[in-house]
């Protein structure tokens, strides 16, 4: 078999492997929801699996002068320049899993506060101050550093109790590591800008792969700033432009069609992720804050058992919060050295392909 | 086993201290959220404090005899109730408290404090400043686009702004007054149970202490597309503000937080003070390398080695502190990540000089320089590789690997050669450089063979190697490096080019002045053919005029090269001319409009000589000179 032979098989196995391992994320088993914290962490596993294999067909026994011919000659700058903004977007998730992980504790001292036996006014009181902090963390507005756009909505501050200053003052604190006016929605979006499906003859050889990396690195992005609270999420794109004929991306549209409706339906209550157990923890949250706010000692048999429930629940969460978000950050860092060593492949094949610069 | 009894013993202690609570529960009365206790006076906040322990007293005294009457008194369970209520109203006032003296106390740091006047300027090797030959002209600048780069590199001394922080020096973020405070608020909240909301106060305010320092020291938030758009020039300054910062950030700043956080968290513990630390702290920790990675992996080119080489410095000279000031089990991250960034730096720094070679070995460039001159590859080279040798300390250590010479190139380019073996005993960064001179020299020869003069090729390769030679010679550690051996190398090379200057120039000149085919034997007169002797004398004026105007405008930038290699033309012409004068002037003379032939005198040749490699053209007046 000639190279020209193998290439093409080497192309339809990456491909088929693609297909296969989105299929897979798309039916998670029960305990593994989609966009939980677990899932993410399989997400990025598939990434790192398909770069791998991109890279060893792109790369591998490769003559660098072929890839600085045309169309490559445009198509490798434009994936390095994708990938550049996939390390940033890195470093933002990897910030905003610290917002995440900052939920975790405020969850945490709701579970200390409400899982006494008996409960009293005084844990009560300490639990609803917890949560109010809580629902207010979770529907941060994204933007740097500003005040709480929750301090508008229905549950106001004075009512229950709580400063409203101090709670402003708190998120201050929190504000964003990432540059004044970098905006996570606006890097997908120029991440997409461009991207073309390769046609005719270009379908069958090596533009074709980069296409499919291309997508695949977009939709991880995308997948991570939908999940995890980062800066500036507003517009973020909810449609991606890959053509369904393509085998290989059938799984993938799927699934982000899926995230795609759960975002707009968010968009419209508030920014706040959609990790999985964000959602739930929100839920737990209202229903708890709700039971705080009526509860006097001894209270209610039946709405403390509820309550006993739901902050099983949350002990739950907190507990594969817990587990689960510093490796989540370790991971991310993992995806970040593959791109900058993808990148930095890349960068090596164009410079032996063209004329120095002295 | 305590009895409710003694709960009703105590309640005296008891009720004044839960009167004390609520006087002070901002959720009730205006005056109690007006006021703060701790700002209030001494005496309240012991009074306070007092009352939360008694609280808290009782507390485990309700539970213990709950727990042994569980179930048989309501009136215990009620009672825990009350008391927890009492806890948790006065947690949230401490709380506030806490909160308020942390508030008061926490602004950036003072410049002050960031004043090291015991130690002097930084110590990276930066003072350098490369040469520009001002003998540059404009016209190769057009068609040379490696002139674009910039390879200045004055170390601006803005002295008024922060010196140099050389080890680990903490400073009192607070008064110690302050500290207690906090201390005793600290014990009581977390002996209550609150630890976390203490812990998320302290992270809270702190963090915001630290982010107005981090602007002080001007510590941007870039963006990595952002460092991949910034012009180099642009980032260098960066980079130098960014090792300043650096170096207050780990040893001061952050150091002075762990400080804090120890005192303030002394009496509960390691692991507390260390949560608080890394809550306080990590966020801006990762910001502030995230700015060293970005330019660890920017694109790689030769203008970047030299402050990518300060950066690794500071960060290698840093990483001990970092380490010391990072040393729990929760900033892991922190180290590993200085850890990462320093070995991309080193790789940048590797990947860097190996596409500099590969540069100078592929460069391009097709016109010929005008004269013969040096041309400003040579120049660029030679300074670049002095600034690499005066960095040498940090590059021995760092390029480990011998230069790669050969199969990465493409096909059709032949590549140097270099004997290795005869380069016993050199470091790999020598190596390199010698490497660099190779190639540089098979780069120059490619760019001669595109003179249509073959004599002007050989003098401008003689002009370039003797450039190479000076530069050696005129740096110690470079000279050291590339060895005597090289040199002498060299020095063979442009004396080679020299003669074969001399050799494609002189040898048809002189030819015109030999002695055979003039005598014509069997004829009456002296045997001297006269018309043979005319020509020569024709063609030798001719020849000699037309390398006088070109090579008059050829350039020996070296003043003593370029009177070396006049002397020794004029050792070889001058005497030929004499001699040949004297034999057979008079047989011209002898004849009509000797003038014709005899143009020049031995003095009008000796003068012309002076005028070769000037790079000036000269008028025509040499004929005119001697008459």
């Amino acid at each position: 078999m000639d190279t020209q032979e193998q290439e093409l098989e080497d192309i339809e196995l990456f491909q088929k492997h693609v297909s296969d391992r989105f299929t897979e994320l798309s039916s998670p088993p029960e305990d593994d929801a989609l966009l939980s914290v677990s899932w993410l962490h399989r997400l990025l596993d598939v990434f790192l699996c398909c770069e791998a294999e991109f890279e060893a067909i792109l790369i591998m026994d490769r003559d660098p002068s072929q890839l600085s011919k045309p169309p490559f000659d445009r198509l490798i700058p434009e994936f390095i320049e994708r990938a550049v903004k996939a390390l940033d977007i890195c470093n933002a998730v990897a910030n905003g899993v610290d917002s995440v992980r900052h939920c975790q504790k405020l969850s945490e001292i709701v579970i200390s506060a409400l899982d006494q036996n008996p409960l009293g006014d005084g844990h009560a009181k300490r639990a609803k101050k917890a949560l109010l902090m809580l629902l207010s963390a979770m529907n941060l507005d994204d933007k740097e550093g500003t005040h709480v756009k929750a301090t508008e909505r229905s549950w106001s501050f004075g009512r229950r109790g709580v400063n409203k200053e101090q709670i402003a003052g708190h998120f201050r604190s929190l504000s964003w590591q990432v540059a004044k006016n970098w905006s996570s929605a606006k890097q997908i979006q120029s991440m997409i800008y461009n991207l073309v499906a390769p046609r005719g003859a270009e379908a069958s050889g090596l533009p074709s792969p980069i296409y499919t990396m291309n997508v695949i690195m977009i939709f991880v992005m995308w997948a991570l700033v939908a999940a995890i609270p980062c800066q500036e999420r507003n517009g973020l794109p909810t449609h991606f432009p890959v053509p369904k004929q393509l085998n290989w991306a059938h799984s993938l549209i799927g699934l982000q069609e899926k995230i795609a409706d759960e975002w707009k339906k968010k968009e419209k209550k508030g920014m706040s992720g959609l990790l999985d157990e964000l959602q739930k923890m929100e839920k737990l949250a209202q229903s708890l804050i709700d039971f705080t706010d009526s509860f006097h000692f001894p209270g209610d048999a039946e709405k403390v058992k509820e309550a006993a429930a739901n902050v099983s629940e949350l002990k739950e969460i907190f507990g594969r919060m817990d587990q689960g978000l510093t490796p989540l950050q370790m991971h991310i860092r993992e995806v970040f050295h593959r791109i900058v060593r993808s990148r930095t492949e890349f960068l090596d094949v164009l410079e032996k392909g063209s004329a120095p610069v002295l | 086993m305590e009895l409710p009894e003694n709960l009703n013993k105590d309640s005296n202690g008891y009720e004044s201290a839960e009167k004390i609570i609520l006087r002070w529960d901002s959720t009730a009365s205006e005056d109690a959220r007006e006021r703060m206790i701790f700002e209030t006076d001494r005496q309240e906040a012991d009074l306070y404090l007092q009352a939360v322990d008694e609280i808290q007293r009782s507390l485990s005294n309700v539970s213990i005899s709950t727990s042994s009457n569980a179930g048989k008194n309501a009136n215990a369970v009620d009672d825990q109730s009350k008391v927890n209520t009492t806890i948790q109203i006065a947690m949230a006032r401490l709380e506030d408290e806490f909160r308020n003296i942390l508030i008061t106390h926490s602004s950036a740091l003072e410049t002050d404090s960031l004043f090291d006047p015991s130690s002097s300027s930084i110590s990276t090797p930066s003072h350098h400043e490369l040469e520009e030959d001002d003998t540059l002209s404009n016209d190769d600048s057009s068609h040379h686009d490696l002139l674009q780069l910039q390879l200045q590199h004055c170390e601006s001394s803005d002295s008024s702004t922060y010196r140099s922080t050389s080890s680990i020096r903490e400073v009192d973020l607070m008064p110690s007054e302050a500290i207690c405070d906090l201390q005793a608020i600290a014990m009581r909240m977390i002996s209550s149970g609150y630890l976390r909301e203490c812990i998320q106060v302290y992270g809270s305010v702190r963090k915001s202490a630290i982010d107005s320092s981090f602007r002080k020291l001007g510590i941007e938030k870039l963006s990595i597309g952002d460092v991949q758009r910034l012009e180099w020039e642009a980032l260098e300054s960066k980079i130098r503000r960014w090792i300043r910062a650096a170096k207050v950030c780990v040893r001061i700043l952050f150091a002075s937080e762990k400080k804090l956080c120890e005192q303030i968290f002394e009496c509960v513990g390691t692991d507390i003070d260390d949560a608080c630390f890394m809550e306080t702290v990590k966020g801006p920790a990762i910001q502030l390398f995230n700015f060293a990675e970005a330019i660890s992996i920017s694109r790689r080119s030769p203008e970047k080695l030299f402050k990518i080489l300060d950066l690794h410095d500071a960060l290698m000279d840093l990483l001990p502190d970092i380490e010391a000031v990072f040393d729990s089990k929760s900033s892991d991250s922190i180290r590993v990540q200085a850890a990462e960034i320093l070995s991309r730096l080193a790789e940048a720094a590797r990947g860097i000089l190996s596409e500099f070679e590969s540069a100078v070995l592929r460069e391009p460039s097709r016109v010929p320089v005008p004269g013969g001159t040096i041309h400003p590859l040579t120049r660029y080279v030679m300074n670049y590789i002095s600034l690499i040798s005066d960095y040498k300390q940090t590059l021995i250590e760092l390029i480990i690997s011998k230069p790669s010479t050969g199969s990465r190139y493409s096909g059709d380019q032949t590549t140097p050669d270099m004997e290795f073996a005869e380069l016993e005993g050199k470091t790999p960064l020598a190596l390199h450089l010698i490497w660099i001179i190779v190639v540089l020299q098979f780069n120059l020869d490619g760019k001669s063979k595109h003179y249509r003069d073959a004599s002007l090729a050989h003098l401008f390769i003689m002009n370039n190697v003797h450039y190479i030679v000076q530069k050696v010679k005129g740096s110690p550690e470079l000279r050291e490096m590339i060895g005597d051996d090289y040199l002498r190398k060299l020095t063979g090379k442009f004396r080679q080019a020299a003669t074969s200057y001399q050799r494609a120039t002189w040898v048809s000149v002189l030819y015109c002045l030999r002695d055979e085919g003039l005598h014509v034997s069997g004829s009456f007169s002296s045997g001297v053919s006269k018309s043979a002797l005319r020509e020569r004398f024709k063609t030798f004026n001719a020849m000699f005029e037309e390398v006088h105007r070109t090579q008059a405008t050829w350039l020996i930038p070296d003043t003593q090269l370029r009177e070396e290699l006049r002397i020794s033309i004029s050792e070889k012409l001058i005497p030929a001319y004499r001699s040949f004068l004297g034999r057979f002037r008079s047989h011209i003379e002898s004849g009509r409009h000797p003038e014709n032939y005899i143009k020049y005198s031995v003095e009008d040749l000796e003068t012309a000589v002076l005028d070769f490699f000037e790079g000036y053209p000269v008028s025509q007046h040499l004929r005119k000179r001697s008459q």
